[in-house]
């Protein structure tokens, strides 16, 4: 049995689990038909909470409808569950969960839309509700702190890549004497800095979230940023779904808008690689691989969000450029001169002289 | 088989007959391209000049072969002498004849700098220093291929670096020289992540009171066996690869299996071809990589668990499983059980992961795992027990 607490929310989202179940029965006692009323956010005029305003309606579901009554069946299974783990103090994915009533639920979509519901009838995020994914960050640098009872000491092992903690609640003394964070997109990379030693002569963390950052990643890195007030530096290649992933670190991901104001970290800045660095460090031509139909359609869907043209209009900048030029460039084209150009003159120089977006 | 193609492969070995990759240091790597180089141009410089082929390992599955252990019961795999021949002289091959020698080129350079590269680096470098020879990623990666049946060694011998998914957790404490003691007990559900050198690994010191080691096929299983601390109930080490295994958490099996040879290895793997082809590959080691193998033993799931899940958690078996499944069986290396299982998948045409066992409850998998190991290693012991209690009156 895991001997961590979930955070100080639990007692509180387990009573509001007793107050919901409460409430049906007492409408059943009073001969009345149960229902279930949930605010629901309209995505196509949606704009980010953070922002501005956001258009919503609440939907009741009750037995009325006989698809409803399958719903509230579902929401109440997974309601059970996640009591379960609550009080039991486990943890268990989205997955773990659909495995427990297979034969019910059908598919895992079906329970991925219960916990969702769920997580705005209790107005509370996913973590709180002990539904966490396995975890895949990495980090290394000059930072320390207490995850439930382990103490993590990165400071004495700066090169070595540390699993990024799945609970981000339980961090504790967190403790650091680096300048800034520096975020990258790929694992390759983060190995690139490590074996050229980047954080014992650059006071700094590294934090990779492997490709799409996860949820624990995220939070991770805004804990960071709040607690101690490091400026953040991101590093991804000059390519669509490099930009979506730096976008997924500032904004949030349009999956998970509840959740959103959680865990997005608008003081994220774009460190590189931008489309004009290939001009600026002389990098051969050959090195600009051109932009797939894929890429394309990618980079003009991203175009499309509402979010970019109000909070960065730079990064739409760079991004129709990219569209323009037809061309991309990913991290690893810099080593073309010198294998430690990355780590020596290309990341320092541009935190030194200020050349982010 | 000829003798000239023995003598070809003796350059660098001594025993022909087993041919596996070797961690070496960059000195040595260094050396046997040197050598490589020097017996190109003696070649040419003979009084009958020509260009000679390079002699490859064979890398496939027909050239391959099955040894069994002689002291204990551990296969394993071995590449045999039989090699292919990349020339010059054949226009197809030309070019993979020259990649190959840019290829060593290059990693020449990284090794003398003391540095490491990544593939995608390398590919760029390449890319830029000879654009008529290297036009994409699979080109490079082909010729270090190439490069490592030529040279014996393994791809991070060469310098380029390996990463690694896998993590370990449990009764094991790592005494590695520069960071010091590492308690794996104490890590959190992520456990302590295996790095991708291997040169590091090769230096690290284990202590360990554990009685049993388990190898997990999927994160999520092992996330869960460790937050349940398990290993204080079953004392063990967990370990895993999250998915295939790559070469650095085979390295760290095969070592602690070495270190701990008392030690049985359990795997816990979904019961679908792929995971049969992830417990054949620790068991056996890999046909492009042949070595360090380690017994292996398969705890679950196995078809005698399904009886007790539900119908509903079992899922159809895909194209891509059958394809699996059929590639395995064709190999004659597959064990009667192994296969035996195979077969009952594609009759019943489905397939069971491990997270079935949670219908019964999340606690449900640590008491999977403790009657299974009794039933698979002390069954013997328990069975003479209940002789004996029969007997007694």
């Amino acid at each position: 049995m895991a001997g961590r607490s979930s955070g100080s929310k639990a007692p509180e989202v387990l009573s509001k689990i007793r107050g919901i179940v409460r409430s049906l029965v007492v409408d059943l006692c009073n001969k009345r038909l149960p229902s279930v009323v949930l605010d629901r956010y309209r995505r196509i005029a949606w704009i980010h909470p953070v922002i501005g305003t956001y258009f919503s309606w609440k939907e009741a579901i009750s037995f009325y409808k006989e698809s409803h009554a399958q719903r509230l069946d579902i929401m109440l299974r997974v309601l059970r569950i996640i009591q379960q783990l609550l009080q039991e103090n486990r943890h268990g994915s989205k997955r773990d969960i659909y495995y427990m009533h297979p034969s019910v639920f059908l598919e895992q979509k079906v329970v991925d839309q219960a916990i969702k519901d769920i997580c705005i009838l209790l107005q509370c995020s996913r973590h709180n509700l002990n539904v966490v994914p396995v975890g895949k960050g990495l980090l290394m640098g000059w930072v320390r702190f207490t995850d439930g009872d382990r103490r993590f000491d990165c400071i004495r092992s700066p090169n070595t890549a540390y699993p990024v903690p799945v609970h981000v609640e339980d961090v504790e003394d967190l403790f650091s004497v680096a300048q800034y964070v520096l975020v990258v997109e790929k694992e390759t990379v983060f190995q690139r800095l490590a074996n050229d030693k980047f954080c014992e002569k650059n006071q700094c963390v590294v934090i990779t979230g492997r490709g799409y950052p996860d949820v624990s990643t995220r939070r991770f890195l805004k804990r960071l940023v709040e607690n101690l007030c490091l400026p953040v530096y991101c590093l991804v290649d000059c390519d669509p779904y490099g930009l979506d992933i730096l976008m997924t670190y500032r904004f949030g991901s349009m999956q998970m808008a509840f959740d959103a104001s959680l865990m997005c970290v608008p003081e994220v800045r774009w460190l590189g690689v931008f489309p004009s660095d290939h001009e600026k460090y002389s990098l051969p031509d050959r090195c600009l691989l051109p932009l797939s139909p894929e890429d394309r359609m990618k980079a003009g869907a991203m175009l499309q969000r509402c979010y970019l043209q109000k909070k960065a209009p730079d990064w739409r900048l760079e991004l129709e450029k990219m569209l323009q030029d037809g061309v991309k460039c990913e991290i690893e084209a810099l080593s073309v001169a010198s294998f430690s150009f990355l780590s020596e003159e290309y990341i320092p120089g541009k935190i030194q002289g200020g050349v982010h977006i | 088989m000829e003798e000239t193609d023995l003598c070809g492969s003796s350059i660098f070995r001594c025993d022909q007959r087993l041919c596996s990759a070797d961690v070496l240091p960059s000195s040595e790597v260094r050396a046997r391209m040197e050598v490589s180089v020097l017996n190109f141009l003696e070649f040419l410089t003979s009084p009958s000049p020509a260009v000679p082929h390079l002699s490859l390992i064979k890398r496939r599955l027909d050239n391959t072969g099955l040894r069994q252990g002689l002291v204990n019961d551990v296969s394993s795999i071995f590449l045999s002498h039989s090699f292919c021949k990349r020339s010059l002289m054949r226009t197809k091959e030309a070019k993979a004849f020259i990649r190959v020698w840019k290829a060593m080129e290059l990693c020449f350079q990284v090794l003398e700098r003391g540095k490491q590269v990544t593939q995608r680096e390398l590919f760029y470098r390449l890319l830029c220093e000879s654009p008529d020879y290297f036009t994409s990623q699979a080109q490079v990666n082909m010729a270090v291929q190439d490069l490592v049946a030529l040279l014996h060694c393994t791809r991070q011998s060469l310098g380029i670096m390996a990463s690694s998914r896998g993590a370990i957790s449990g009764r094991l404490k790592l005494l590695d020289p520069e960071t010091g003691v590492i308690d794996c007990s104490v890590l959190g559900s992520a456990g302590y992540a295996i790095s991708g050198d291997l040169n590091l690994l090769q230096k690290l010191i284990f202590h360990s009171d554990a009685r049993y080691i388990i190898v997990l096929e999927k994160d999520a299983i092992f996330q869960r066996l460790v937050e349940d601390q398990i290993f204080n109930q079953i004392p063990s080490i967990l370990i895993t690869a999250k998915g295939y295994p790559d070469m650095a958490t085979r390295f760290l099996l095969h070592r602690l299996s070495r270190e701990f040879s008392g030690l049985p290895i359990l795997a816990l793997v979904d019961w679908n071809p792929a995971g049969v082809a992830i417990l054949c590959t620790y068991k056996f080691g890999s046909a492009s990589m042949g070595w360090r193998p380690c017994d292996v033993r398969w705890l679950g799931l196995r078809s005698e668990d399904l009886p007790s899940l539900p119908v509903s958690a079992m899922n159809d078996l895909t194209a891509r499983d059958l394809q699996i499944s059929r590639s395995l069986m064709s190999s004659r290396m597959l064990p009667g059980p192994h296969r035996a299982e195979l077969e009952m998948m594609a009759a019943m045409g489905k397939r069971v992961e491990m997270e079935a066992l949670y219908y019964r409850g999340f606690g449900f998998l640590g008491k999977y795992v403790a009657q299974k190991i009794v039933r698979v290693l002390h069954a013997s012991r328990v069975r003479v027990l209940a002789s004996e209690s029969v007997s007694t009156p």
